[in-house]
């Protein structure tokens, strides 16, 4: 396979056409991201908030407030909780999901689309749609676990708001890891497979030596989207326990879009927000560390 | 040996039926419940059979409800958006493929990383913005804010997508005399094309499922469909019978849309994994 | 290639989708709105009154009236935009707004979103001296509390001679109201004209009352029928005896005997401040806290004797509650009652609408009301209403245009106009309307058949008498000590510190917050 490297004469003529290809997208995320950027970190120095006439310079004071603040740790602490139990689950259930789907003999097709229809549902309705069904007094699958003996209030329990919210993004979001990783899976060429059968290699080992490492870039591609987007994403809690009860289900992300929009305490809000950054940002580079070692 | 095979697929199909009811049983009991009547919505155990009423339908879609006004703002931002996004991430993301940049690995990383900005922190900064060029309430200023995270998304996944596929068909046609832009337009792009679309059904549905920023960028006649859900959780109760009509109603262009090009999706997405 | 036609194909029909739903938009957007359904009021009179363009007027209501020469289509041309809540009174403007148009041929355009969504954006644009909206919906405790400098004083154009005064004057509206909704720290600016007033009041199955009276006489020794004169320890008492005579079997028509909108939400602190007043409890110690406002508003009062008490009663009463209770805002809440599960609930009047229609609530003409239980030190009855502003970074053309919008929006003729949208006028005149009278006073008449809302309305306006209403604190802080407050008394609730240490904790992190 040719390769650009081998061509060092040609180099400065080919990255003219991309540098033209490439300047015009780079401009507009320049001027999305940078001016929120650097507003975020100058708010976040200062005593901003909505109603006042002129922010005033407040030094550390927002980032001395947020760091000694117990509902900020707390949150951090239920984020871990939610983000890491859910993208586990996710996880073990979009890649078993998929693997069963590639293993069916026959209806792949229409198992794979059906399943994919939760994910086109917007997070908003799917709050509302959860919220029915989990009310006590006509909420579909309250009234099944009434059936069956079961008799708790799902979201007025702090014990169990937390593991429903979970269950919520689950339920939305498996369909996005699936259709990945399936997609990954029926890619991948033949061969390997074959010369593991003619060696005797069983089904589980087949899909433990094999299959899976060669999607492995897949998960994390999946990984890092989801990543991203359930710190951020804090729709669902919105709209059905607004943090409750007793604080068990709010998250950082919950607790950001309290203090900047019910507060309007802009500067709090932009070093919370920096936080967030940063551990997103890390998340990130882990993830593509991860993915670049499997290109070596 | 063969009924051991049976048995493992009965297991699985077992398991697969299981899988499906439960993502979709919700969705069937929304769609079921938008054609109750409220009360018939509240009984329990729940009515199987029943008669099915389109008021809520009707009332929905008529010069009050105005859902169609909320539909066709949803669907004008989210294409318009996509749209946008894919024409410069396309571009751009071959660009960053195919480029020698010095730092390329982290100017891909500084791309994604706008992505991760969270939401609230953000919207005050980009008010001020399209305060200042009166952009509020206007359709321009959502899909300017929806091509916030669009557009960084769609880069970086395509930037993925062209990593993948081999140069040398371009190279063959570069040394036969054909531009680099040439390369891309007749080559490397219907190449993409499945990634393309993979990339493009993403990019709708984030836009078209977007609350956070509809809700503070859209003024009266610019109103989306999830800002038309929110409101449905009014002071006086929540209007039940349409959130789930309108439950069911966003849905529908989703669903058709990803039916049609899931076989495209597949491939792009696939692509990814090619080595 | 065929890839790439596929491609181009899918885009193509997408487009033309758009275009053609585009084209139905428009075509059912010209096709006007529906003309209001028969109000309970008396036919209009056909001619409008002298310089009132608007019609509708009735009589024995206040006139609208210009001065010599005006012309109501002067500003003509000129476009509002109201951003306002979705309540009752915005929809029901909305509906008839055809007649402020064709009257003064301004446009208006009312964007109703949740009460959120009004805080961010009308924060946003104050903070960005933008001149978006031009009326905006002053919620006293969120918004009027730290943002009324960006408001018009009313005064203003409510003295200017050259324009239309507010018909029946500042007296027609209910005072407390006007006080609350309308000024902010002191009374010489008059930022808003009051618009809704949801109150809590108490609502009851009167079937479950009548039907188990002489049992609970013959246990207890008096009679349980919610009234004026009930205390929260009787209402606690009757609670647990219609959960135990449920248990036994005795009570089959409802499951609980009292239920709360006791859900980590501004709900729980409204249901929880009607029993802290009642203890003789307050959340702090300025004066004027909940007509007029205040900037700081002092220490808080949360951990005194009384507010303890009130707590720990709250926290004994909500044992005895529908256990869905702590997952209820006020719509969950009001679904429960209607689907019949509770025998008493505190709830906003508004809901009576709810309860009577027969197609969403099991309980239509079981339901009864009147002003929630009194305790040791009183008695409160929590208010919600909030008034409408104008934007002081309009021009000054567009000031006067919303004056007019305001004066129409609040008139009493227009609020006669939009009784059956569920609206709860804020004028005395209009409660002396004779067939408002009589829809209040007779279940049994005609205009009370007509007007569900009328149920709740006599406990109301009982409620809004100054020895049984309840205002909250009016601070600039207050969405953040109501954030504690509620969060705070949801732990509570949970189980996981108990009501002295939660009055305390409330407190300590308020005084943190206002620098006490």
């Amino acid at each position: 396979m040719l390769h650009a490297a081998d061509r060092p004469m040609k180099k400065a003529k080919r990255n003219r056409t991309e540098f033209w290809m490439l300047l015009p997208s780079m401009i507009v995320l320049a001027i999305i991201s940078l001016f929120p950027f650097f507003f975020m970190i100058y708010a976040s120095f200062m005593d901003y908030r909505l109603d006042m006439d002129k922010p005033r310079f407040a030094g550390l004071d927002n980032w001395k407030n947020i760091f000694t603040d117990s509902t900020y740790w707390d949150s951090w602490g239920r984020t871990v909780i939610y983000a890491g139990g859910g993208l586990i689950i996710q996880l073990a259930l979009g890649i078993g999901l998929a693997l069963l789907l590639y293993h069916i003999p026959k209806f792949r097709n229409l198992f794979a689309t059906l399943l994919m229809l939760p994910l086109f549902v917007a997070p908003i309705v799917a709050g509302l749609l959860w919220r029915f069904l989990l009310d006590p007094t006509y909420g579909l699958y309250n009234w099944f676990l009434q059936l069956l003996g079961v008799n708790i209030q799902i979201l007025g329990d702090p014990s169990y708001a937390m593991p429903a919210v979970i269950m919520m993004d689950v339920w939305e979001w498996t369909p996005l890891i699936t259709i990945i990783v399936l997609a990954g899976l029926q890619s991948v060429s033949h061969e390997p497979l074959e010369a593991a059968e003619v060696d005797g290699a069983s089904g589980w080992q087949k899909v433990r030596y094999i299959l899976l490492p060669m999607v492995r870039r897949m998960i994390v591609v999946a990984l890092l989207i989801r990543s991203m987007d359930i710190l951020r994403y804090v729709d669902v809690i919105t709209i059905t326990t607004e943090g409750g009860p007793a604080d068990a289900t709010k998250t950082i992300g919950y607790y950001l879009m309290q203090v900047a929009f019910r507060f309007q305490d802009i500067g709090t809000a932009a070093a919370l927000g920096l936080t967030m950054l940063v551990v997103s940002i890390m998340l990130g580079r882990f993830f593509i560390r991860v993915l670049r070692s499997e290109e070596a | 040996m063969s009924t051991r095979r049976n048995i493992l697929y009965t297991v699985l199909y077992i398991l697969g039926i299981a899988a499906l009811a439960w993502s979709l049983i919700p969705i069937i009991y929304m769609i079921m419940s938008s054609l109750k009547t409220q009360i018939g919505m509240f009984t329990m155990p729940p009515q199987l059979i029943f008669e099915p009423t389109f008021d809520v339908y009707k009332d929905m879609f008529s010069a009050r409800g105005n859902f169609t006004g909320f539909l066709s703002n949803s669907i004008i931002v989210s294409l318009i958006t996509t749209l946008l996004c894919l024409v410069l991430g396309v571009t751009g993301g071959f660009a960053l493929a195919r480029g020698n940049f010095k730092r390329e690995k982290d100017i891909a990383f500084w791309i994604i990383s706008t992505r991760m900005a969270p939401i609230p922190a953000v919207i005050l900064p980009l008010y001020l913005i399209f305060a200042k060029f009166g952009m509020i309430g206007t359709t321009e200023g959502l899909i300017f804010a929806y091509t916030t995270f669009n557009l960084p998304f769609s880069l970086w996944l395509m930037m993925t997508f062209f990593k993948d596929i081999p140069i040398d068909l371009e190279e063959a046609a570069m040394i036969d005399g054909c531009s680099k832009f040439r390369a891309f337009w007749q080559i490397a792009l219907p190449t993409a094309a499945p990634g393309i679309v993979a990339t493009a059904v993403l990019c709708l549905m984030f836009s078209w499922n977007d609350y956070a920023f509809a809700s503070v960028f859209t003024g009266k006649g610019t109103q989306t469909v999830p800002v038309a859900v929110s409101l449905l959780v009014s002071q006086s109760g929540i209007k039940w019978g349409q959130a789930m009509a309108t439950g069911t109603v966003v849905i529908m262009p989703m669903l058709i849309c990803g039916l049609l090009v899931r076989k495209y999706m597949v491939r792009g997405l696939s692509m990814g994994a090619v080595k | 290639m065929k890839k790439r036609s596929l491609l181009s194909g899918l885009l193509a029909l997408v487009m033309v989708s758009v275009l053609i739903l585009s084209a139905c938009s428009s075509k059912n957007e010209s096709s006007g709105s529906p003309s209001p359904s028969a109000s309970p009021s008396a036919t209009s009179s056909a001619a409008p009154a002298d310089g009132d363009p608007f019609g509708g007027w009735v009589e024995g209501l206040p006139k609208i009236e210009a001065p010599a020469g005006f012309d109501w289509k002067q500003f003509a041309g000129t476009t509002l935009n109201v951003i306002t809540e979705n309540t009752p009174p915005s929809a029901g403007l909305a509906s008839i707004i055809d007649e402020f148009e064709n009257a003064t041929g301004i446009k208006v355009n009312i964007e109703q979103v949740n009460l959120d969504i009004v805080i961010e954006k009308a924060g946003l644009d104050f903070n960005a001296r933008n001149d978006n909206y031009h009326i905006i919906y002053a919620d006293p405790y969120q918004i009027l509390s730290k943002q009324a400098k960006h408001f018009v004083n009313l005064h203003t154009l409510n003295d200017d001679p050259t324009l239309p005064s507010i018909p029946g004057g500042l007296e027609d509206f209910i005072q407390a109201q006007l006080v609350v909704g309308g000024y902010m720290g002191d009374k010489e600016n008059l930022y808003a004209l009051p618009y809704d007033n949801p109150t809590m009041v108490l609502a009851y199955r009167k079937d479950v009352f009548e039907k188990y009276k002489d049992q609970f006489m013959a246990e207890k020794g008096y009679d349980w029928t919610p009234g004026p004169d009930m205390t929260w320890d009787q209402y606690y008492e009757v609670a647990a005896w219609i959960n135990q005579k449920v248990k036994e079997g005795v009570i089959t028509e409802v499951k609980y005997g009292t239920g709360h909108q006791a859900k980590q939400h501004d709900s729980l602190m409204n249901d929880f401040s009607n029993v802290l007043t009642s203890f003789g409890g307050e959340y702090f110690q300025a004066e004027n806290l909940g007509d007029i406002g205040t900037e700081n508003p002092g220490k808080s009062l949360l951990t005194s004797p009384e507010a303890i008490q009130a707590a720990e009663f709250y926290n004994k009463l909500l044992k005895e509650a529908a256990p869905g209770s702590t997952s209820w805002d006020w719509s969950g809440l009001a679904e429960a009652f209607a689907a019949g599960e509770i025998a008493m609930i505190p709830e906003w009047h508004e809901f009576s609408a709810t309860f009577e229609d027969p197609s969403s609530s099991s309980v239509a003409g079981k339901v009864a009301w009147t002003i929630l239980p009194k305790g040791p030190k009183g008695r409160g009855n929590m208010y919600g209403g909030t008034g409408i502003g104008i934007n002081k970074y309009i021009s000054e053309n567009d000031k006067k245009a919303a004056w007019l919008f305001l004066i129409w929006a609040t008139a009493p003729q227009t609020q006669n106009k939009i009784l059956d949208a569920g609206f709860t006028p804020t004028r005395y005149s209009v409660y002396q309307l004779p067939h408002i009278q009589r829809a209040l006073t007779d279940p049994n008449s005609e205009e009370a058949k007509n007007w569900p809302l009328a149920s709740s309305l006599l406990a109301a306006q009982e409620a809004w008498k100054e020895e049984n209403s309840y205002f909250r604190p009016k601070i600039p802080m207050w969405a953040q000590v109501d954030t504690i407050v509620y969060t705070e008394l949801s732990k509570m609730l949970a189980g996981r510190q108990t009501p002295e240490e939660t009055m305390k904790e409330i407190a300590k992190q308020s005084d943190k917050l206002t620098g006490n």
